[in-house]
Order: structure tokens, then sequence, then C-alpha cells
């Protein structure tokens, strides 16, 4: 309860934030300052801004349930980071503030249609923006409801709430068969951040980004020491990991043994007769009294005889039920049974009977982080924000610093939390928020979770707040006032910015109803549509005079087109949400070593841009 | 509209843009190759019991924890000593009212 009051009081804050920046940007132009903060952002507020959007949702739920579930591994796998801060807000962020200057640029799709002069450019740059967006929406929108749904787990109220809306929703179309919890933390989660977003613009996520930034970097560094601490050192938590063999995924038949129903929570732990070792049950179950019958439910078992006498020793096994095995065990596909599997490459995995990280996808990935993150649209629109370059090369050296206090720290952190939290990999997106609910009762410190929850709370929303703004950008700014009714008023455009942030929020709440297992799955997906997209094309808009819009339009399809394909291609092989991984490497590789050549060629052999257009951004020709 | 200083100024700024722009990949690149490089010879070896160095596996520390403190050196070195500060507003007329190219 004390965790929920310490979280209450951090929420409070993020709509007083919300509600200061509004009335800061009263007196400046709508459009502007609700969309680009009237790009004159701060040293603190850009570096926390783009650091606080950077670290989503991803960072802090989805890459903490896959170093929990891989090991040691991840260390490499996140490594391209380490240049993230050069790479990624360097690249491109001089010329993309200079060039969004001169074409008096508020989003990109307007910097692009006014930099080539060509509608078709900044329709097509729109209509990628809102499609890939869409999917990072829908991943923030889910990590936020879960991290509400653990935190609130198990309160009065709450579970009072919980039950009033198991009711209220059945019958009701599409949103009936949603599991309650998730409905109701999804519904909180999703009006807070529409309210605060809608209500006080770019400004207000900015204000609010550098107060979330400097939560996560607070957050990381206590759970990093009461971690530490509570494991024995790094190197106690290294040498229990390095004994560890992946679990097996089983399913259970439960039955009750007397005359009484029985219900299980999610996550409780089994003993299998026989010593045929322990389980964890993935979903709470109803188990009706006898004569009705058995239940089946799916579980992992846990294969690592210190884990399994830690659990012993820790939980209370007797219940009226009696549990077997229905059906063969399903090992990892790599790793089973093999101890130093977590401390080494490639990392145990499920599915891929090569591990889970190979050095062409190590590869893949330290591009992917470094280009992918800098053709990010939520990005660059915050680099066409900033004052000057003094802003820009200090930020970088903030962002530097920031990126390497949490990045490395959630490494050391979450590989601990197998010693801490064993047999989390039956849900592992709930590992983060777990993880800060046991150090700080550990620790005598109950009230701390919730400071620690908003971490990666605060994560999730500085990301939501900034895709909303962009969505409703794209349709308000290069949309209806490009497109539909260029002489709209302010008044019109101010309404119609609300209306549109409003229905993106609450179209995103029914999609992701029923989400996908892992977060990172769709993060991924949209960074490596966006950068596909925007990256390559991007840097040759900038920094390539010859460019054509011609050339624009076919990098940005075949950059889209190579995503989509390769998404399909491991969709139709695996049958579920995943990239097919052509040659090893990552479809955001080959997006780039094929949009590259294509646009050269389209530029080469269409009719060069006018000279007053290349000299209007590029200045003239060096004579010297 | 833009005069011939104005424009010299961004011609300028632009090459220092472009030379940016080249130092950020070679160092990209450096990195790429002394991350995957070393972790793809000496992740994946099979040892009987890990050898430790600060509490971490060897090969994270020399191919993850030092890169990682070496490159925050150089993008301080690169931000503070090498990138070069550039006037952004050209033209005070085009930045506000929606563009000169109406």
């Amino acid at each position: 309860m004390t965790a929920l009051i310490s979280f209450g009081v951090y929420l409070a804050f993020v709509f007083a934030l919300a509600a200061i920046a509004n009335r800061a940007g009263k007196s400046r132009s709508f459009v502007s300052e609700y969309f680009l903060g009237s790009k004159n952002i701060g040293l603190w507020a850009f570096a926390f801004t783009y650091a606080a959007t950077a670290a989503s949702g991803g960072s802090f739920m989805g890459f903490p349930s896959l170093i929990y579930t891989h090991g040691w591994v991840l260390a490499w796998w996140i490594a391209g980071y380490m240049v993230v801060p050069m790479v990624a807000l360097g690249l491109l962020a001089k010329r993309l503030n200079q060039v969004g200057r001169i074409a008096g640029a508020i989003t990109i799709p307007e910097l692009l249609r006014r930099r080539f002069e060509s509608a078709a450019v900044g329709n097509f740059a729109t209509v990628l923006v809102v499609f890939f967006m869409f999917f990072f929406l829908l991943a923030q929108f889910k990590a936020g409801a879960q991290i509400m749904a653990t935190l609130l787990d198990g309160i009065p109220v709450y579970e009072t709430a919980v039950s009033a809306v198991e009711s209220a929703k059945d019958g009701i179309p599409w949103v009936g068969k949603a599991d309650g919890d998730y409905l109701l933390c999804l519904l909180v989660f999703a009006v807070s951040v529409i309210v605060y977003t809608t209500f006080g613009g770019f400004r207000a996520v900015v204000w609010t980004d550098v107060m979330q930034g400097i939560v996560m970097g607070i957050g990381v560094i206590i759970m990093l020491f009461l971690c530490l601490s509570q494991v024995g050192g790094l190197a106690n938590a290294t040498r229990q990991v390095e004994k560890m063999t992946p679990p097996e995924f089983v399913t259970l038949e439960l039955a009750p043994t007397k005359s009484e129903d029985i219900n299980l929570r999610r996550g409780t732990w089994l003993e299998l007769p026989d010593d045929g070792g322990i389980v964890r049950i993935k979903s709470a179950v109803s188990i009706p009294a006898k004569p009705n019958g058995n239940v089946e439910v799916e579980a992992i078992r846990i294969t690592t005889p210190e884990e399994i006498e830690k659990v012993s020793r820790l939980v209370a096994f007797e219940r009226p039920v009696s549990v077997a095995l229905k059906g063969e065990p399903v090992p990892y596909a790599y790793g089973a049974g093999e101890r130093g599997v977590y401390t080494r490459a490639p990392g145990p995995s499920k599915d891929n009977p090569a591990g889970f990280l190979g050095v062409m996808l190590a590869l893949s990935f330290f591009a992917f982080w470094n280009f992918s993150g800098a053709g990010q649209p939520s990005y660059m629109v915050r680099q066409m924000a900033f004052q000057n370059t003094v802003t820009l090369r200090r930020s970088m050296v903030m962002v530097a610093l920031y990126f390497g206090m949490i990045y490395f720290p959630l490494v050391l952190i979450f590989t601990s939390a197998r010693v801490i939290l064993p047999g989390m990999e039956i849900f592992p997106d709930r590992v983060m928020p777990e993880m800060a609910s046991t150090l700080t009762e550990n620790a005598g410190v109950p009230w701390l979770a919730g400071l620690l929850v908003a971490a990666p709370f605060a994560a999730v929303m500085s990301s939501v707040d900034s895709f909303l703004l962009l969505v409703s950008s794209g349709v308000v700014r290069d949309i209806y006032q490009e497109s539909i009714n260029p002489n709209a008023s302010e008044k019109q455009i101010k309404r119609l910015s609300y209306i549109v942030t409003v229905v993106v929020g609450v179209l995103g709440v029914f999609a992701v109803l029923y989400p996908p297992q892992f977060l990172q799955d769709l993060i991924i997906f949209a960074s490596a549509g966006l950068g596909a997209c925007f990256l390559v094309p991007m840097v040759f808009a900038l920094y390539w005079g010859r460019t054509t819009a011609k050339a624009m339009v076919v990098g940005m399809t075949t950059g889209g087109v190579t995503i989509l394909i390769l998404y399909l291609i491991g969709f139709l092989k695996t049958g579920e949400f995943e990239e097919y991984l052509l040659l090893g490497m990552h479809p955001f590789v080959w997006s780039v070593i094929l949009v590259t050549p294509i646009m050269v060629i389209v530029s080469k052999i269409g009719q060069p841009p006018s000279e007053t257009l290349r000299e209007k951004f590029f200045g003239r020709p060096n004579l010297h | 509209m833009e005069g011939p200083e104005k424009q010299q100024t961004l011609g300028d700024s632009f090459r220092q843009s472009r030379k940016e722009f080249w130092f950020m990949i070679g160092t990209w690149v450096a990195f790429a190759v002394w991350t995957v490089g070393y972790n793809g010879i000496f992740a994946s070896e099979v040892e009987v019991e890990v050898e430790l160095f600060f509490g971490m596996p060897k090969w994270v520390f020399f191919g993850v924890a030092a890169p990682w403190a070496f490159a925050l050196a150089v993008t301080i070195w690169f931000a503070l000593c090498f990138m070069e500060d550039t006037p952004l507003e050209v033209d005070e007329s085009l930045s506000e009212d929606g563009g000169g190219d109406k």
C-alpha cells in the first residue's frame, strides 16, 4: 500500500508538470508549441527528453526479461549502446535542426516535403510514421498496464475493482475476453497519459521526460545497490548463475483432493509426485470441487538442483491438489541441461537450436541500436527542437553518461535476478516490477518499490506521450493542414490536435487488448520499420544535394518493404511474430544494404534537383 | 532572401557537419570491430569454471565493459573538442512562419 502511495505521488507530479507546461506555452503559436515546444529546448530538457524517450518500455520491461531469460550474453546484445549517444544523436542532429529551420518545418514529413518541394515525399513519410509508430504505442500500452497490475496486485480496493470490471465487460464485443486486471490497468494507464499529453503538448512531454529520466536513473542505481547487496556481490551471483540450466515447459493436470473449490494464483509453486521436481504455473486457475474434474495449466519445471533446493526452503507446497504431468516436457532448443549456458554466448534459447545470439546477429544489433536509433522520427523531431549546437554537444555528453549508468547496470541487476527470483521464465515481462517489489521488501523499505516501479513506468509514459504526439502531428499538420485545409484557423487546429491525440490513444487501447507475449518483438519490429524507412533516406536528404524526390520515395518504400517481407517470411516459417534472419543478419541491416545503392542509382538517373533548392539547403559550393 | 555571406556560412557548416558524420561512422566501425571481434572469439568458449573479472565473466569485461568506458571517453572528447558550433538560424524570416518556399 505504501508503494501505491509513493507511486500516486509520482503520478501527481507528472500531472502538475503538464499543467505548468500548458500555462507556459499559452502565449506562443499553438502548432509550433504543441508539436515542437517552439524550438527552444535547452540542455537538460533536450538531453533527458532524448534519453527518456529512447529508454522506453522496451528498456525497462522487455530488456530485463531478455537478460533474465538468456543471461550474460545480453551484455553483448546491448553493447551497441556504447556509441549510441554519439552516433544516434550526432549523425543527423546538427543538419536536421539546420535544415528544419531553413524549411520552417515542424514535423519530419513536413521537413521532407519542403526539402524536396514534393507533396508525394511528405505524404508517403506521414503514412509510414503513422503505421509503424502505432506498433510502438501498442507495446508501450501493454508495458504500462503490466507494471500497474504488478504494483496493485493483492490490494483489496484493486481486487474489488477488478471483479467489477470482470462482470461489467462480459458480453461486450472484443473487450469481453480480455483479462479483467489487465483491462483495468490498461484503461487507467492510457487515460492518464492521453490526458496529460493532450493537455500539455510537446513542452509537457519534454518536462515530464526530464523528471521521468531522473526517476529512471535514480531507480536503476538504487536497484543495483539493493540487488548486489542481497545477492552477496556480483561474483557470487555470476557463480550461481553459472550452475543454472534452463527450465522445461510442461502442461499440468490438476485435480482437487478434497471436496472444495480450489483457486491457485498465477505463479503458484507446486511439487510433482515421486520426486518429479517443482513446477510454477503460468496463469491463475480455479479447480472445481470433486467430482467435477481436472484442470490443465501451462507451467515450467525447474531443472537446476540448487534452485529447487532454494525454492523448497522458501515455499510451502502443501495444497489440496494432485499434480500430474500431461505429455512430455519441452526442453530449451539450445542449452537444455548445460551448465554455464547463462554465462557465455550464444546463450540459451527456447526456440532456436543455434542459441540466442550468434556473431552475425550480434553485429546486426550493434548496427541496429545506433542506426535504427538515428532513423527514428521520434528522436529526429527532438533533434529539430534544440536551441543551439552548444546544447547538442553538451547533451551528447550527458546522454553518454546517462546511458552508461542505465544499460550496463541493468545487465548486472537482471542476471542477478536469476538468483533472487527463480522461475520467472513463466512470465518474463514481469521480472522488472517483481524484482522491484522483492528487493525493497527484503530490504525492509517496501515504500521504495513505488519509486523503483515508477522508473519503468516513467520510461513507458515518456515514450507513449512522444509517440502519441508524433502520430497526431502526422495527422493534423501533415494531412489536414497540408492537404485538406491549408487555411485552417489556429482554433480549428487546436481542437483537431486534441481530438486526434485522444482518438489515437483510444484506438491504441482497443488494439492492445490481446497483446503478443514479448514486448520486445513489437518494439523491435516498429524500430526496424521506422529505421529502415527513414535512416538512409534522411542521410541522403541531409548530406547529398543530388538526392531526388523520386529516390526518396523509392528508398522509403524499399526500406519498409524489406522489413515487412522478412517479417512475413519469419511468420510463415515459425507461425510467430518473428523476423527472418537472412544469413543471420537482422532485416534492418538488409534494408540499409538495399536502400543505399538503390537511392544512389535512382538519384543519378533522374533529373537533378534545381540549383536554387541545393543552394537553399547546402549553401554555395566552396570555390576555394 | 539569403545574402552571399549567409550562404557561404551554410556551405561551410554543411562541410563541417559532413566531416563529423564520417568521424562518427569511423568510430562506430572501430567499436563494432572490437566488440564483435573480441566476443566472437572469446564469448562462446566452454570452460569448466568461467573466469571472472570484477565479478563478471572475463569476456563481458573486455568485450563490453572496457570498450564501453573507452567509448564514453571518445564521445566526451568528440562532443567537447571535435564537434564545432554552427549557427542554426540561417534566416529568421524562414523559421517560424511556415517556410520561405511557399
